[in-house]
């Protein structure tokens, strides 16, 4: 499963919506729910599922699923 | 004298030589927009009420929005209120139990909304008997006899509608607000309140006819009813919205492309801007048009103040009120000096005073519970379904709005924060019960307190003291299995931003959670009387 794959599953359950679809360019105005509240809960989901950790300087500028996606996968390449 | 709000927004405009101008300008998060005019409006909002109407719906039905900010909001709750209906819109964000509450409450008949949030009130329907009819604003034709297309509806309807006369005690508006124990409440306004908003946008905004304005708030909140249609369309103001998320970048290029010359934000709004500036490069660095800032929900803290002043080149007046004001009763404002950190001075015609718990009147310099002398045009009218909780909101002539402040020599008020549980966090007030409730509902959770802590960016964040059944243990992926399971069921705003594993919750011996014993808890400070505890 890729990265975005499971990240998918991830946005379903913190929105509670199956019919979520993500993709790179996708941004918070794509995804009902997804505001400046909601954001925190999705990125502690992220790291629990991913078991990663972000750092405050790496998330505070995060432009769409792409950025998000990248981080991931740079902490997981970390973690090796 | 019509006091319909709707009529006042829309047909009045009209009437006064507005028609043309531009009422409306929706943008979108790629900065495409569109405008509205007043006759755009009018004839909109006279279809939806005439579509209404036509289901059946008459003066004083209940009529929801459950929608994210876009035109059908406003379209709607126009319409509705022309009709002599009563107008209530639901966060967006809400989720199903939230929504739930509100809907059931209210004995609501008609829903506005879409099919992705309906879908999310699909278990709940068959409790809510009252509703008769959905109106979504994503289908081309209507589904079924119950389940119509907004679209549908009002291509069927005329544009034309003679709005009744409306007395100024006819029900209007319907905003649900939390208390510190219970459910929300759902406070009812009248369509004199109109009389207020004129006041306000008169003497605080001090607005004239070429403003462009812009209301931060969701339509969801008072601030987004009242100084985000009501008050701007009644004085004919055009009004900008913008139905994307917040972003410094965003709000920036806002203010500055769309001419704005009154803006009016939130403090928290405006700390997350001054966090985000530090991290963005190119962000416009004047506003020439923007005349002044206004600030609602939370007191504003210097910080704030000196950022507006030195990053704008403009002034920022606080201004205060709540859901049961229904309209701003104390204010900075041009033309009185400002005092940083106070909440200004009284509006025309609005009386506050500080009282003890024992109802004395209290002198200048003594911090006790802010009251406001009953009869304004904007006081709520009933707390929907709890007629004993309205009545004990007022104490003699005053009605006590649980709040504590002082007035100094001059006249000027300051707050001091809530005399009850209810949090304040991000301008949105949350009880402290309703995500009690939520969390209970979680397995392994035997019991559960929460309470409001100070926050530098929220102003208070929501804190919760979790007991867990024998043998469980606090994990991260638990923790956000409680935060995900606040958020859907009541919204993202009552989420906890900290939890606290305990033993045991403190309470008193008829079982009442002290909350001030955890708060003084949590902030190293003295418990005080722990006598009547039992934990």
């Amino acid at each position: 499963m890729s990265v975005i794959d499971e990240l998918s599953d991830v946005f379903k359950t913190v929105f509670d919506e199956e019919s979520i679809s993500i993709n790179p360019e996708t941004t918070s105005n794509d995804v009902e729910g997804w505001d400046s509240m909601s954001h925190v809960t999705l990125l502690m989901a992220v790291e629990d599922h991913f078991e990663i950790e972000f750092q405050p300087f790496e998330i505070a500028n995060l432009k769409n699923v792409g950025a998000l996606v990248a981080l991931i996968e740079k902490k997981l390449a970390a973690k090796g | 004298m019509n006091y319909n709000i709707g009529a006042v927004c829309t047909t009045v405009q009209c009437a006064e030589g507005r028609a043309n101008k531009t009422a409306l300008r929706l943008i979108n998060p790629d900065f495409s927009r569109a405008d509205y005019t007043f006759s755009d409006l009018e004839k909109e909002s006279n279809r939806f009420a005439n579509g209404l109407q036509s289901l059946g719906i008459q003066k004083g039905d209940i009529v929801f929005i459950f929608l994210p900010k876009q035109l059908e909001v406003f379209i709607s709750f126009l319409g509705i209120l022309k009709l002599r209906a009563v107008a209530g819109v639901l966060f967006s964000n809400f989720g199903r139990e939230a929504a739930f509450e509100r809907l059931l409450d209210a004995s609501a008949r008609v829903l506005i909304t879409k099919s992705s949030l309906l879908k999310k009130l699909d278990a709940i329907l068959p409790d809510l008997p009252k509703l008769e009819k959905i109106i979504l604003t994503d289908i081309p034709e209507h589904q079924s006899e119950n389940v119509l297309s907004y679209s549908q509806l009002m291509k069927a309807s005329d544009d034309h509608y003679e709005v009744e006369p409306t007395e100024p005690e006819s029900p209007a508006l319907l905003h649900y607000t939390s208390g510190s124990t219970g459910k929300p409440k759902g406070v009812l306004h009248v369509h004199g309140a109109i009389n207020h908003h004129l006041l306000t946008m008169d003497e605080v905004m001090q607005a004239e006819d070429e403003d462009i304005y812009w209301c931060t708030a969701d339509q969801a909140w008072v601030t987004g009813v009242t100084y985000g249609i009501i008050g701007p369309w009644a004085k004919g103001l055009t009004q900008v919205h913008y139905t994307g998320n917040f972003g410094i970048r965003e709000w920036f290029e806002i203010l500055r492309r769309e001419h704005v010359t009154i803006w009016y934000t939130a403090p928290t709004a405006l700390r997350m801007l001054i966090q985000q500036e530090a991290q963005c490069e190119d962000l416009p660095q004047d506003f020439p048009d923007l005349k002044r800032v206004y600030s609602v929900g939370e007191p504003l803290n210097p910080e704030i103040i000196s950022w507006v002043k030195r990053r704008m080149n403009k002034e920022i007046y606080d201004t205060w009120f709540q859901t049961e004001t229904g309209g701003i009763m104390i204010s900075n404002r041009p033309g009185i000096e400002v005092k940083p950190g106070s909440m200004g001075k009284p509006v025309s015609d609005i009386e506050p005073g500080i009282f003890s718990d024992k109802d004395v009147r209290l002198t200048a310099g003594e911090i006790g519970c802010l009251r406001i002398k009953k009869g304004w045009p904007s006081m709520f009218r009933q707390y929907r379904n709890m007629q004993q909780a309205y009545i004990d909101k007022f104490h003699g002539d005053f009605y006590d709005t649980g709040d504590l402040a002082k007035v100094d020599e001059d006249g000027y008020y300051w707050f001091f924060g809530r005399n009850d549980d209810v949090i304040n966090t991000s301008g949105h007030l949350v009880g402290p019960f309703e995500v009690e409730s939520c969390l209970l509902e979680m397995d392994g959770i035997v019991d559960v307190a929460v309470i409001g802590a100070p926050d530098e960016m929220l102003y208070e964040k929501i804190v919760a003291f979790v007991s867990l059944s024998p043998g469980l243990e606090w994990s991260r992926s638990f923790e956000v299995k409680c935060r995900i399971h606040v958020s859907n069921r009541l919204s993202p705003v009552a989420v906890p931003v900290e939890f606290y594993v305990t033993t045991a919750i403190p309470k008193n011996r008829s079982g009442k959670i002290m909350r001030r014993v955890l708060r003084a808890r949590y902030l190293h400070q003295d418990e005080g009387d722990v006598s009547t505890m039992e934990e």
